[in-house]
């Protein structure tokens, strides 16, 4: 899992909260859409692609 | 002297007798004692019984010559006896904790037991009670430093033996759940040096993972031991990222379990601690998409509904209706122009024509043609014969002409 996978959900929620306050401009809405659908991509994308890597310490490190 | 009647008997006739109930209140009072509260008693574990609803029943005995010999019954309830790592038998030596207490139904007293521990690991036993003291004025075991796990860790460090099945188990887990990079920093688990190398294992992993499992499987309270050790203990406090602790069953605690910001009953309980569970990950993610497109259909519907709105706002009709007035307006005035103008010319011709009729009678022409001549001299007309001398010239015009005279004589009369 790449290190952004919490801030991309964080990102993602931030967007929907934007998307739906009222005040949000519907042009800024779509552009923020796009955003969001991007984020949505690559979280799928980290979350289906996430492979198991084991490494091991040297026990005289 | 009056063997029947002494003072002493006729007293203790006056007093009411006590009944059973009433004795055995006041023994339990007088048993409820500090001294044997919470006392720590060691003996050989004889008449066990294991109840059928899970109540352990067995006598302490001391077994020696003459006055050392002697026996207390006890009672382990099932609940506590869960808790025992060990099977309870006849014969064992124990060291019990636990708090004397009437049974006032069998008459007797008996030793409740709380925890129970082999007598063999005594010393181990008194020397981890210690360090738990000596750690707990540290700090160590505070709930207030107790650190939350990480939601979405890239990097799982598992202190742990290399071989067998707790990293197997952890790795099966986290390969189910959410596979990441598991970065083993190996140890023994058990010995006499244990400690040592558990500690220092702890202490590698600081600044290359995010979340350290301390994990061991199953074994004896001396299998355990080294996870007791302060090393280990103050390795965990000393980890910079929050660490989940599995350490034997879930009835074994040591006191790494203690520290630990987390203690997990076993190695895969850890495992699915440490990480999320993708299938849910993807659930909820699939939730914000439906929410983000619904947000913005909500969006574009409000728009929709903004626009048309507007539309109707914007929609002519009154402008319309100004525009009919004017037409209308425009065409009535057109209307009177023009018959105020064809009234006008009809009038002019008519006076036009009275001009002309009025013309025509003057017409100088006219009345020459009826055989009048006019005459004139220097261009003046000549109205009177006053105005004329013998020798003038004169022009005299006729109606189809006209000739230059000149006058012979001049006669005045009254009518010519």
């Amino acid at each position: 899992m790449e290190e952004t996978y919490e801030t991309k959900i964080e990102q993602l929620k931030r967007i929907i909260e934007k998307i739906e306050d009222g005040t949000t401009g519907l042009d800024e809405s779509i552009k923020l859409y796009e955003q969001g659908a991007v984020l949505v991509k690559q979280c799928e994308m980290l979350l289906t692609e996430a492979e198991l890597k084991i490494t091991a310490l040297s026990r005289d490190a | 002297m009056d063997w029947f009647n002494r003072p002493d008997d006729i007293a203790a006739a006056d007093r009411a007798p006590l009944r059973v109930s009433e004795l055995s209140a006041i023994i339990e009072r007088l048993l409820d004692s500090p001294l044997l509260r919470d006392i720590l008693v060691r003996g050989e574990v004889t008449n066990y019984t294991h109840h059928a609803r899970g109540h352990r029943y067995f006598s302490l005995s001391e077994k020696g010559g003459g006055n050392t010999a002697a026996v207390i019954k006890c009672v382990l309830w099932r609940s506590d006896a869960e808790r025992l790592s060990f099977n309870l038998s006849e014969g064992l030596e124990v060291i019990v904790t636990g708090t004397v207490r009437l049974y006032a139904p069998h008459g007797s007293y008996q030793l409740q037991v709380k925890e129970m521990r082999k007598a063999g690991m005594g010393d181990k036993f008194l020397l981890v009670d210690q360090w738990k003291k000596e750690l707990a004025a540290e700090g160590c075991f505070a709930a207030e430093r107790k650190r939350p796990l990480p939601a979405f860790p890239i990097k799982v460090g598992v202190v742990t033996s290399e071989t067998g099945a707790v990293i197997h188990d952890i790795r099966t887990v986290i390969g189910r759940r959410y596979p990441v990079e598991i970065v083993i920093s190996p140890t023994v688990v058990q010995g006499e040096e244990a400690h040592r190398e558990i500690s220092c294992a702890i202490a590698r992993l600081a600044g290359l993972v995010d979340v350290v499992i301390v994990a061991r499987g199953g074994g004896s309270f001396e299998d355990l031991f080294p996870f007791n050790h302060p090393d280990v203990v103050r390795a965990i406090t000393a980890c910079p990222v929050p660490v989940i602790s599995a350490i034997g069953h879930e009835v074994d605690v040591t006191l790494s379990d203690l520290a630990a910001d987390v203690r997990a009953a076993t190695p895969s309980a850890a495992a699915e601690l440490v990480v999320p569970d993708r299938g849910v990950l993807l659930v909820q993610l699939k939730e914000l998409k439906t929410q983000m497109s619904t947000a913005l259909r909500g969006q574009v519907a409000w728009a929709r509904d903004e626009i048309a709105d507007m539309r109707d706002r914007l929609r002519p009709q009154r402008f319309c209706r100004k525009l009919e007035e004017r037409k209308q307006n425009i065409a009535d005035l057109s209307d009177r122009l023009e018959r105020a103008f064809s009234n006008r010319v009809d009038r002019e011709r008519l006076l036009l024509a009275e001009i002309k009729t009025a013309l025509d009678g003057r017409n100088p022409l006219a009345v020459l043609a009826r055989g009048y001549c006019v005459a004139e001299k220097n261009g003046v007309v000549v109205r009177s014969a006053k105005n004329i001398n013998q020798g003038d010239r004169m022009k005299v015009r006729f109606y189809d002409g006209s000739s230059q005279v000149t006058v012979e004589r001049v006669d005045y009369g009254r009518n010519v």
